[in-house]
């Protein structure tokens, strides 16, 4: 798991079972790890992925993108011209093709590709997304939402493009609309912690009384879910001192438990950064003293 | 225009942490050296000692940022630096442009408690290898506007800057460059970044020595 139980360097080193098994390893846990991949690819002619007929196409899969992601479009062409000989008018191969064209800043063309996959299977969801992603390369942000939007009415089980949806909006800013696309992925996973703490966040972010309470009820959700989630921990903090602010001082219950929890959850971060560091370190405890308010 | 110095280890972090994440938007916090900058000018010397690296995801959203913000004001007051800029890189590898970049609202914030701050984009097209040129774009806030520095006007501490972080860069140093979404899943790990100051402290003897 560790990123420095091997270098770049270190890759001429190993054996051909190692590289395999690296490769495997990379592709069950989804990491890219492009640049490594690219190494292996260019300084490892010995190894011989032909001699892996189970695996093959998997790993030539896995190295156009790596190609693709350190800017070795001629390295990704080797490999798709090997698939296009094994696969001719294979509409996955075209995909690649595209990618390539992409890569060279050729966007019109890539689109081109693109829409001769659709024209010829309707339903072939990866190239509608590519084209999202021919749209973002462009900056057009506006464009690629248009066109997610789209896909998302065909597909909307499709978790990973309301994730991308939900960036997408933050970056121009349209909180709530992201707010939406967050809590679709609450629905199909109701016990991420995560997502909770991504709601809260961006209901922090809103600002208001209205979102500050609905981002209060996140983070502890998310706690609830994760109690070792250090930025819902931090976020309870900041909400529930804003919070403070924001109720008449006395008699109100409200008050009073936005005061519980933040107490609490300023004696979880101070608990948590003693487990971790030892109890000199006490950079968060400062902070929470600077943030903190007098009842 | 006053000049502006980095010093070699607050360049590196900037220059790791874009490559580390280089499918990303980066960004993190300058600080300069407190006790040489004179007051009174509308537009100081500033020597950038330290650079903070922040975030590679999550840009848009404000919690951890205020989280980040208020750490680095401690350590400003204690160690006497001030928070003088703002670096940044564009998720676009086309992009190199302040209005590109992340987190211009955290600049700006800069700017209303230091009028002369610094916003410094990484120039992704020249990040390669063996750095021939800086590869940074430095803006200076003036008239309420971001304004490109000329490069002449920017220094470093060391002639030997390029080829040290050069050097970084081909031992894979970025691996070990550490922003504040690290520290925040892991929080055993140092955001300062010490291991890096030092081992650039480590490369500049040795280029000094070699340079005598």
């Amino acid at each position: 798991m560790s990123d420095n139980d091997y270098s770049l360097a270190s890759i001429g080193d190993l054996s051909e079972d190692e590289i395999f098994d690296l490769l495997r390893k990379w592709r069950e846990s989804n990491e890219r790890k492009s640049r490594e991949i690219n190494k292996i690819w260019t300084c490892r002619p010995d190894v011989v992925i032909e001699n892996r007929p189970n695996e093959k196409y998997l790993i030539y899969e896995q190295i156009i993108l790596a190609t693709l992601d350190c800017n070795n479009s001629l390295g990704a062409i080797m490999v798709i011209n090997t698939l296009d000989k094994q696969f001719p008018r294979s509409l996955r191969v075209m995909r690649y093709k595209a990618m390539v064209l992409e890569s060279d800043g050729r966007y019109e063309d890539a689109l081109q590709v693109l829409d001769e996959i659709i024209k010829v299977d309707e339903t072939n969801a990866p190239a509608r997304k590519r084209r999202v992603a021919v749209m973002k390369a462009q900056g057009l942000i506006g464009d690629a939402i248009k066109e997610l939007v789209d896909y998302l009415k065909k597909y909307s089980a499709d978790m990973e493009a309301w994730q991308e949806l939900s960036e997408l909006y933050l970056q121009i800013g349209e909180y709530s609309r992201a707010v939406y696309c967050v809590e679709e992925l609450l629905l199909h996973q109701p016990h991420s912690h995560l997502l909770h703490q991504r709601v809260a966040d961006i209901r922090y972010t809103m600002g208001g009384v209205e979102n500050l309470e609905l981002a209060k009820s996140y983070y502890c959700q998310a706690l609830k879910l994760n109690a070792n989630n250090m930025r819902a921990l931090l976020g309870l903090i900041l909400v529930t001192n804003n919070l403070l602010g924001h109720y008449k001082p006395t008699g109100c219950s409200k008050r009073k438990e936005a005061w519980k929890l933040s107490r609490w959850a300023q004696s979880e971060v101070t608990k948590k950064q003693r487990e971790m560091r030892g109890a000199d370190d006490n950079a968060l405890t400062n902070m929470m003293l600077s943030l903190s308010i007098s009842e | 225009m006053g000049e502006v110095t980095f010093n070699t280890s607050a360049y590196a972090k900037i220059i790791l942490h874009a490559v580390k994440y280089s499918h990303c938007a980066v960004n993190g916090i300058l600080l300069a050296d407190g006790s040489k900058i004179k007051d009174g000018s509308k537009s100081p010397d500033l020597d950038i000692v330290n650079a903070m690296p922040l975030f590679h995801h999550s840009h848009n959203l404000s919690p951890m940022a205020e989280v980040a913000l208020t750490q680095i004001e401690n350590l400003a007051q204690t160690e006497n630096y001030v928070i003088a800029g703002y670096y940044a890189a564009c998720e676009n590898f086309n992009d190199n442009t302040v209005e590109k970049c992340p987190g211009q609202k955290i600049a700006e914030k800069i700017a209303e408690y230091f009028p002369s701050a610094l916003f410094v984009v990484v120039e992704n097209k020249k990040l390669v290898k063996h750095l021939t040129s800086p590869a940074i774009k430095i803006h200076r806030y003036n008239d309420g506007k971001w304004k490109l520095q000329d490069n002449n006007k920017v220094s470093f501490d060391t002639p030997f800057v390029l080829e040290t972080v050069s050097h970084l860069l081909e031992w894979e140093g970025y691996k070990d460059l550490v922003d504040f979404d690290n520290y925040l899943d892991d929080m055993t790990q140092d955001w300062s970044n010490v291991a890096i100051e030092k081992v650039v402290e480590k490369i500049d003897a040795v280029n000094r020595d070699s340079g005598e």
